[in-house]
């Protein structure tokens, strides 16, 4: 018994930072928050848009209990309401109109009566609030001492189909709550990031003759033509500091998976199996992640790039046909029963190159087109169930999945 | 030691309940479950083409472009498939023989290759293209010019049904064929 016990012990400390494990249960409870409004500008729907999108976003930090009840204070109080009295923490805030439509927002944390946080907040026009408040979650979270979680503040590319061959493309926040449409009127589809500054994107235009991936910088709005294929084309990764591109070509009709250096331009063919290879992924330096049907069906595969040797990645699932990369950690998107009226078609599971475990992430509906954030803390796929479209974000460290929905349209693909 | 195999046994159980068994690639029977309908927007994509079919009305003696497009099969698959059966490839041969007559020989033809709903990844968009690339390699084994065929995948953004059946999505598992000057 003591053996058994030694050795589980030795098994859970080696994979203590192990994602692919899933946390059941915490032993310590979370602490529970509330918030109260102390703003004196603007009408009650808008306070109470605000004040849904700050629990929302609490929420998703996956560190506290929220208190969903709207209460308000006079921000220098220097007691909470009766009703919060029992909080761990409240987090009060004063929402201010200035000159020219500008939103100011002050905050402060408070843990029984004191306060131990605060900082202000402003943007130019009040239709942009839910930034303000990813930033005060974002915040917050930092004040905790928890792990960053930076992806909070970026800003989600994806393409909507509206109609046959017309699609549009839309940045969001991840919540889905802002909408800014940056291309319509076309068939424009597989947005990309071009930077990690997100200043521009990469996607494919299938109006012309021929597939053509295109750049479009948001600064100036001024699109550029990169490379166009026969068949398909679609940019699938941009490196870390955005001078290599992975794309999906077919140039003779053969979907195949092309490296291209932006800065020459040239591009270079890394695969060469007659059946489908697409969905190229950075794996470390010299190694790529792709799906593959070279098994008969398609299924996640790595190819090092210096001994060209091709080696399967996933022995669980029948049909593995979209994947993403971080690091050691790769989600991958199985299809888990052949009869598309199942509540259950497609899930997404993550596993590490370092061990043997699989993780799965999504219980029920089509769930796809997983994209890592940029530190690895999260996951956003796309889910369709029930004639709906939203858009996931998994916890990985807090195994919770929040979903967003859109309200019209069918999401095609997306970035983070 | 007995803790030890029992606990094996229950890690090999876990581990292995969670693999699925080998599912053919085919639609199985209808379970009519009601799923309900995205709906699109309504916008009529208005085809160039047809003004030239206003303009060419009366009693030319030469098909013009739609005519010929018109004539020209939709070339069905079976789902997750791109191989071409018997039925649709006695339909590429008759669509040779129409690429080859006086009317068409001077025309080109693009392949446009679709997919069910069944996901929007890229793999989607490659399937569609290789039923596309199919059909390419039936026509040209047909004495058609490969370089009077250009292909395109549209994956699952272009359906022609748009309802949740069986029916609806064999229908958008399809290769069309547009004619191109």
């Amino acid at each position: 018994m003591k053996i058994l016990f030694s050795f589980l012990m030795f098994i859970s400390l080696i994979f203590a930072d192990d994602a692919t494990i899933e946390v059941i249960k915490k032993a310590d409870t979370i602490p529970s928050i509330a918030l109260e409004d102390a703003s004196q500008s603007y009408d009650n729907t808008f306070r109470f848009r605000f004040f849904k999108a700050l629990v929302a976003d609490l929420n998703v930090l996956s560190i506290f209990n929220v208190q969903r009840h709207y209460r308000t204070a006079t921000f220098n109080d220097n007691d909470i309401s009766f009703e919060n009295k029992d909080m761990d923490y409240v987090l009060r805030y004063k929402m201010n109109e200035e000159d020219n439509g500008v939103l100011s927002v002050e905050m402060k944390l408070m843990k029984k009566n004191e306060d131990v946080y605060s900082k202000s907040y402003r943007v130019g026009k009040k239709d942009v609030y839910m930034f303000v408040t990813h930033a005060m979650a974002y915040d917050i979270n930092n004040f905790m001492g928890e792990d960053p979680v930076g992806w909070m503040k970026k800003k989600v590319i994806f393409s909507r189909i509206v109609a046959p061959k017309k699609s549009e493309i839309v940045i969001s926040d991840y919540t889905l709550t802002y909408q800014h449409i940056i291309l319509k009127g076309g068939f424009n589809i597989f947005p990309k990031w071009a930077n990690n500054e997100q200043t521009a994107f990469y996607y494919t235009d299938l109006d012309g003759n021929k597939p053509r991936l295109k750049y479009l910088n948001i600064k100036n709005g001024k699109i550029k033509n990169i490379i166009a294929s026969d068949g398909m084309i679609v940019c699938s990764d941009v490196n870390n500091n955005g001078t290599k591109l992975l794309l999906t070509m077919a140039r003779n009709g053969q979907p195949d998976i092309y490296s291209f250096n932006v800065q020459t331009q040239k591009y270079k063919r890394l695969t060469t199996y007659s059946g489908i290879d697409v969905n190229g992924q950075f794996l470390g330096k010299d190694k790529i992640a792709f799906i593959s049907s070279r098994l008969g069906y398609p299924n996640v595969f790595s190819k090092d790039l210096t001994t060209n040797e091709v080696e399967p990645m996933v022995y669980y699932g029948k049909s593995n046909s979209a994947c993403s990369v971080h690091g050691n950690y790769i989600v991958y998107k199985a299809r888990e029963s052949s009869n598309a009226f199942s509540d259950n078609t497609f899930n997404l599971h993550l596993i590490s190159t370092k061990t043997d475990f699989i993780r799965r992430l999504t219980a029920t509906g089509i769930n796809e087109f997983p994209r890592f954030s940029n530190d690895g803390d999260a996951i956003i796929f796309i889910k369709n169930y029930k004639g709906q479209s939203a858009i996931g974000i998994i916890r990985l460290k807090y195994n919770k999945n929040y979903l967003f929905p859109l309200k019209y349209g069918k999401l095609q693909s997306m970035d983070w | 030691m007995k803790s030890i195999v029992l606990s094996s046994v229950v890690t090999a159980l876990l581990v292995f309940s969670g693999c699925s068994s080998k599912e053919p690639a085919v639609d199985s029977k209808a379970q009519q479950a009601p799923v309900e309908e995205v709906k699109t927007v309504d916008t009529e994509t208005v085809s160039t083409e047809n003004s030239m079919v206003d303009s060419n009305t009366g009693n030319s003696a030469s098909m013009t472009m739609s005519e010929i497009e018109s004539k020209l099969p939709t070339v069905y698959f079976a789902f997750d498939k791109y191989d071409i059966t018997s039925e649709m490839q006695a339909k590429i041969d008759a669509a040779a023989e129409l690429g080859k007559s006086d009317e068409a020989k001077s025309l080109n033809v693009k392949l446009e290759g679709n997919c069910d709903e069944w996901g929007s990844d890229e793999y989607n968009f490659a399937l569609g293209l290789k039923r596309a690339e199919a059909v390419k390699k039936a026509l040209v084994a047909d004495g058609i010019d490969a370089s009077r065929i250009s292909m395109v995948s549209y994956g699952e953004s272009n359906p022609v049904c748009t309802e949740h059946t069986r029916e609806c999505w064999a229908k958008n598992r399809r290769v069309d064929f547009k004619i191109l000057p």
